[in-house]
């Protein structure tokens, strides 16, 4: 059997690993983007157009190098933030793919902005003159979600973790016969999100109706899909553990018995503990599957990780998770 | 909800299951229109065959209880409120006299199932 510290040093130096290589690769990402700009200087007016009103053309001027180092300095400053988050807060594989996956949106879809539109104004005298640069933001938002999200997926996920230690004894518990098996299921459903999420949906597929950037209804339909895994989940707690799954399907999670150290019912706010709704991060590296405020099923999960599912009679739920993990660890 | 079997019980597994169900949903604990697990998931849970769930499920929408739809499952059907509130303040009335009369709760479960077979 593993104790309990070894498992722990692994976790903090994958972790430290993880956010350090997206941080760097963030900044080449940014830093390629500057270099490429630098290299159409030739081809470029001055100053550039480097903002763009709603009827499509250019209302926001500045020189190249201004420009630069504007765009540089702010996609830095964000990818050191989120490298931080990822470095920092990243002991479950669920935080640390999300953490490494914003660090890697965020710095492409920067530079993919600012590259698009420069591009726009390659070959003129005057930027008055650049164009609609709907398609390249569509582009810029499209192309640096799909790589993020390989990312994201192609990251390893966390080794098996045993506890060493019982389960708390001061967690509740569900009296159980030793012939007996039991399972609880439960589920959550749409909460406040849900509306928040209905509304950005029409709003950008108004948008591009109204503007013409039909670029954004592919935005649009991505945030569709996204809601559609988001927004009701099945609750398990089985001799398998807790099983939190997406009616999509997917997303899901799963923590074994022998990782759970302790299951408790918490009150959640899901704006201030996760800053929304949906399938979050928060603060400490807490996963949150967060739907709406109230009661939560909160489990405290070895390799200082724990995870919170907003769910109805989530008492019952813990109950029988603490009982399960102490029958699976006498078992052993 | 909570889903518990013991087979080691008299009791067939299948009536486990309606038993359970059937008190959830008289203690409120399932609500009309709530979704019970679905048969798949609720057997590989329980270490139990598919068919003994569904035949539980058949006979607790047999009795009214839920309906099987297909392709969502099954669902709590709405059911008159008020029988189960007089049921369960009847209950309590017996549990209270019990108690005040020291019968232990095996001695007034059996006085309630020869009353029911008589």
């Amino acid at each position: 059997m593993t104790t309990g510290t070894a498992p722990a040093r692994d976790t903090r130096r994958r972790t430290r690993l993880v956010g350090l290589t997206v941080t760097i690769v963030g900044l080449v990402i940014l830093a390629v983007a500057a270099a490429v700009a630098l290299s159409w200087r030739g081809d470029l007016p001055d100053p550039v157009a480097t903002h763009w009103g709603a009827q499509g053309s250019p209302d926001g001027f500045m020189s190249l190098g201004a420009f630069l180092w504007a765009g540089f300095g702010l996609g830095a400053l964000l990818v050191l933030g989120f490298g931080a988050v990822t470095t920092l807060w990243g002991q479950s594989a669920v935080s640390r793919r999300i953490g490494a996956a914003t660090t890697i949106w965020v710095a492409l879809f920067l530079a993919l902005v600012q590259l698009g539109a420069l591009h726009a104004q390659l070959g003129l005298a005057d930027a008055r003159g650049a164009g609609d640069i709907g398609g390249a933001i569509t582009l810029a938002t499209v192309g640096s979600l799909l790589p993020a999200v390989l990312v994201g997926l192609l990251l390893p996920g966390d080794p098996p973790q045993p506890a060493a230690a019982p389960v708390s004894p001061e967690a509740s518990r569900v009296p159980l016969a030793a012939s007996e098996r039991a399972v609880w299921i439960g589920h959550t459903g749409a909460g406040p999100g849900i509306v928040l999420g209905a509304v950005a949906i029409i709003f950008l597929v108004t948008l591009a109706v109204i503007i013409g950037v039909w670029g954004l209804l592919i935005v649009a339909a991505l945030l569709a899909g996204v809601f559609v895994g988001m927004f009701a989940f099945t609750v398990r707690v089985d001799e398998t553990g807790l099983l939190v799954r997406s009616s999509a399907g997917w997303p899901r999670t799963r923590v074994p018995l022998d990782e759970v150290l302790r299951a408790s019912v918490v009150q959640v706010h899901p704006l201030r503990e996760f800053g929304g709704w949906g399938w979050r991060v928060g603060r400490g590296g807490r996963v949150g599957i967060v739907l709406r405020a109230g009661e939560g099923l909160l489990v405290e999960r070895t390799g200082g990780r724990s995870i919170v599912v907003t769910v109805a009679d989530a008492g019952t739920a813990a109950a029988l998770l603490n009982t399960l993990a102490d029958r699976h660890r006498h078992a052993r | 909800m909570l889903f518990r079997i013991d087979p080691s019980l008299d009791e067939t597994l299948f009536a486990q299951l309606v038993t359970q169900v059937r008190l959830a949903v008289a203690q409120g604990v399932l609500q009309p229109g709530e979704r019970l697990p679905a048969a798949r998931e609720l057997a590989a849970s329980l270490d139990l065959n598919v068919h003994t769930v569904l035949r539980a499920y058949q006979l607790l929408r047999d009795d009214g209880l839920i309906e099987l739809r297909r392709g969502r499952g099954a669902i709590v059907t709405a059911r008159p409120a008020a029988d189960h509130a007089k049921l369960l303040a009847a209950i309590d009335e017996v549990v209270r006299e019990a108690r005040a009369l020291r019968f232990s709760p095996e001695a007034t479960a059996t006085l309630l199932k020869e009353a029911f077979s008589s």
